[in-house]
C-alpha cells in the first residue's frame, strides 16, 4: 500500500489516484463538523458562514479545546464516528465541494454514492492516539460557537502532516470495511463452529 | 466520620485519573496485544496508542477526547458515616465533575437527550449516575469510570432472553453475532474490553455487563470453572476473527472477555452485552473511617476479579 503526503485545498487529483488501503499524512486548511451543524444548515435551514472551496477537508469530531490568556489551545482530538452522520453525508459532499472526509467508522452507500461522483475520500484513523496529533493541530478560529456549543462548533484547524490515516472509500465508492466483512462472516462462521454452533443453529423462539 | 472536603478532593482525583490514566491491568493488555499482533498495521496502531496514553499522564489531558458519560460506583460499608450524608456525597461528585469539565479533563459531552442543550459542565438529569454496593466495614471504596460513545452507541450494549432450551450454544451465538456487528469497521472502538451480563432481569443482566465491562481487572478470570470457560471460549473466538484495533484488521479484537452472573426466572435467561473501548477508562480510591485516601490500582467492585 502507498503511503500520501498531501496537502489542502486538494484537487481530483489528490485523491482519484487513492486506493483502498493506502495511508495519508495531511497538511493544511480544513473544518470540524458533527451532527448539530449538519442539522443546524441541512434542516434548519442556515447557511454556513465561511466558504469551504479552499478548505476541502472536513474532519467529524469534537474536539476539547480551552482558551489560555485569549488563545485557542487545542487539549485532545480524536476523529469520531462518522457512519451516524449518513443522513447527511451526501449533502455535506456535494454542497461543501469536499475531497476529503476524516472519521472513525466509514460512511454509507448513498455518501459513497456521491463521493464517487464528486470525487471524494473517506480516511480513518487506526489508533486512538490524541497526544500524536495535537501537535500537528493549529487552531485558526471557531465558528457557531455560542450557536451549537464548543464540541459542536465548526473549528478551523491547519493541519502539519497529521495522520496517518487508511483511506477506506475511494473515489469508485469501494468501501474496505465491506470488503473486510466477509473475511470476518467467515471467520464468524469458523469461530461458532468450533463453539459447537453449526451454522443452521436457530435461537428457540420466544418473541 | 469522613469530612466533606476529604471525599469532594478524592471524587476530583479520581476523576482526573480516571481522566488521564491509563489502568495498570490496561497497559499490561496493551503490552501483550502488541507483543502478539501479526498485522504490523495493527502493531503501529496499538504502539501509538499506549504511546499517547502514557503522554496523557505527563500531559494531564484526557486519553481520549470523548471522555464518556460520567459513572460512579460506590462500594460503601455499612458503618460509613460522611458529612452531609450520601446526599451530600452525590452533590460532590456532581460539582468534581463540573470542576474536571472546566479544566479540561472531561469534555462538556452530556447533553439534554431531544433539544440537545449543553450544559457545559456535564451535569443534568440523572447525569452523572450512581451505583452503590453495601457491604461490611466502615469506608468508601470510590469508582469512576468513563463509558465512552463509541463503546456504548454502536451496538456494544445489547440484550436479549435465550431460552433454557438454547442455554451456553444461545449465549455464544448471541455474543459473537453481537460484537461482529458491533465492532465492524472499528465502531465501539476495538480491541474491547467485553462486558457479559447472564441472568436476572434484562436491567440486571445489562448492569452487570456494564459493570463487568468497567470495573473487573483486565485479565481476570471468574472464579467459577463454569463461567470462567465461557470468558475463555469466547476470548478465543472473538479474537479468531480478525477485526483489530478499530476494525482495520488484527489479532487482538478483544482485550478481556468478563462474564458476571445472577440467578434468573425458569422461563429464560437474560444475556446482556457492553463493550469498553480499548482505553477502558477508571480509577478508585478509599477513604477509611479517619478520612484517609488510598489510590487503589483496581476497583476491587467484584472482590479479587
Amino acid at each position: 500500500m502507498a503511503e500520501y503526503h498531501l496537502t489542502a485545498p486538494l484537487k481530483d487529483e489528490d485523491v482519484t489516484k487513492l486506493k483502498l488501503g493506502d495511508i495519508v499524512y495531511i497538511s493544511g486548511e480544513c473544518f470540524t463538523c458533527r451532527s448539530r451543524l449538519q442539522k443546524y444548515i441541512f434542516d434548519e435551514g442556515n447557511s454556513l458562514p465561511f466558504d469551504t472551496k479552499n478548505r476541502n477537508i472536513l474532519i467529524h469530531n469534537g474536539p476539547i479545546v480551552v482558551k489560555e490568556n485569549g488563545k485557542w489551545r487545542l487539549v485532545s482530538f480524536m476523529p469520531t464516528s462518522s457512519i451516524r452522520f449518513e443522513k447527511w453525508g451526501a449533502k455535506s459532499v456535494e454542497n461543501w465541494n469536499l475531497k476529503m472526509i476524516v472519521g472513525k467508522t466509514t460512511m454509507g452507500k448513498e455518501t459513497a454514492e456521491m463521493m464517487k461522483e464528486k470525487k471524494c475520500v473517506h480516511v480513518s484513523p487506526q489508533s486512538v492516539s490524541p497526544n500524536l496529533w495535537i501537535d500537528s493541530i493549529e487552531v485558526q478560529n471557531v465558528y457557531l460557537f455560542d450557536e451549537l456549543g464548543s464540541i459542536e462548533a465548526a473549528w478551523h484547524f491547519k493541519l502539519n502532516d497529521l495522520g496517518p490515516f487508511i483511506v477506506d472509500i475511494d473515489t469508485d465508492g469501494n468501501n474496505l470495511f465491506d470488503k473486510m466483512d466477509k473475511e470476518i462472516e467467515e471467520r464468524k462462521i469458523k469461530a461458532l463452529e468450533k463453539l459447537g454452533i453449526e451454522p443452521d443453529y436457530e435461537y428457540t423462539k420466544l418473541y | 466520620m469522613i469530612k466533606t472536603d476529604v471525599y469532594e478532593q478524592a471524587l476530583f482525583e479520581t476523576i482526573k485519573r480516571g481522566a488521564t490514566e491509563i489502568s495498570p491491568d490496561v497497559k499490561d493488555a496493551f503490552i501483550n496485544a502488541i507483543a502478539r499482533e501479526e498485522n504490523p498495521d495493527a502493531k503501529k496502531g496499538l504502539s501509538a496508542t499506549l504511546e499517547s496514553m502514557e503522554m496523557s499522564k505527563q500531559r494531564e489531558n484526557p486519553l481520549c477526547v470523548d471522555t464518556g458519560w460520567p459513572i460512579f460506583y460506590f462500594k460503601v460499608g455499612n458503618k460509613c458515616e460522611l458529612e452531609g450524608g450520601f446526599v451530600e456525597l452525590e452533590n460532590a461528585a456532581r460539582r468534581a465533575v463540573a470542576k474536571a469539565t472546566k479544566l479540561g479533563y472531561l469534555r462538556a459531552t452530556m447533553k439534554h437527550p431531544l433539544t440537545g442543550f449543553d450544559p457545559g459542565d456535564n451535569i443534568g438529569m440523572n447525569i452523572p449516575d450512581f451505583t452503590y454496593k453495601f457491604v461490611d466495614g466502615d469506608s468508601i471504596e470510590i469508582s469512576y469510570a468513563a463509558k465512552g460513545g463509541g463503546s456504548e452507541c454502536f451496538g456494544g450494549t445489547r440484550h436479549r432472553i435465550v431460552a433454557f432450551a438454547d442455554g451456553i450454544k444461545g449465549i455464544e451465538k448471541f455474543v459473537v453475532e453481537s460484537f461482529v456487528a458491533s465492532a465492524r469497521a472499528g465502531a465501539v472502538c476495538p480491541p474491547s474490553v467485553l462486558g457479559i451480563g447472564i441472568g436476572g432481569t434484562a436491567n440486571v443482566a445489562a448492569n452487570l455487563a456494564k459493570e463487568a465491562a468497567c470495573l473487573r481487572t483486565v485479565g481476570s478470570k471468574h472464579p467459577d470453572p463454569m463461567f470462567a470457560k465461557i470468558e475463555e471460549d469466547l476470548y478465543e473466538a472473538l479474537n479468531s476473527l480478525g477485526i483489530g484495533i478499530l476494525g482495520g484488521g488484527g489479532s487482538t479484537s478483544v482485550l478481556a472477555v468478563n462474564v458476571e452472573y445472577a440467578y434468573t426466572h425458569i422461563a429464560g435467561i437474560a444475556c446482556a452485552t457492553s463493550t469498553n473501548c480499548m482505553v477502558a477508562r477508571r480509577a478508585s480510591s478509599r477513604i477509611d473511617a479517619e478520612g484517609k485516601v488510598t489510590k487503589m490500582t483496581s476497583p476491587n467492585w467484584f472482590g479479587d476479579r
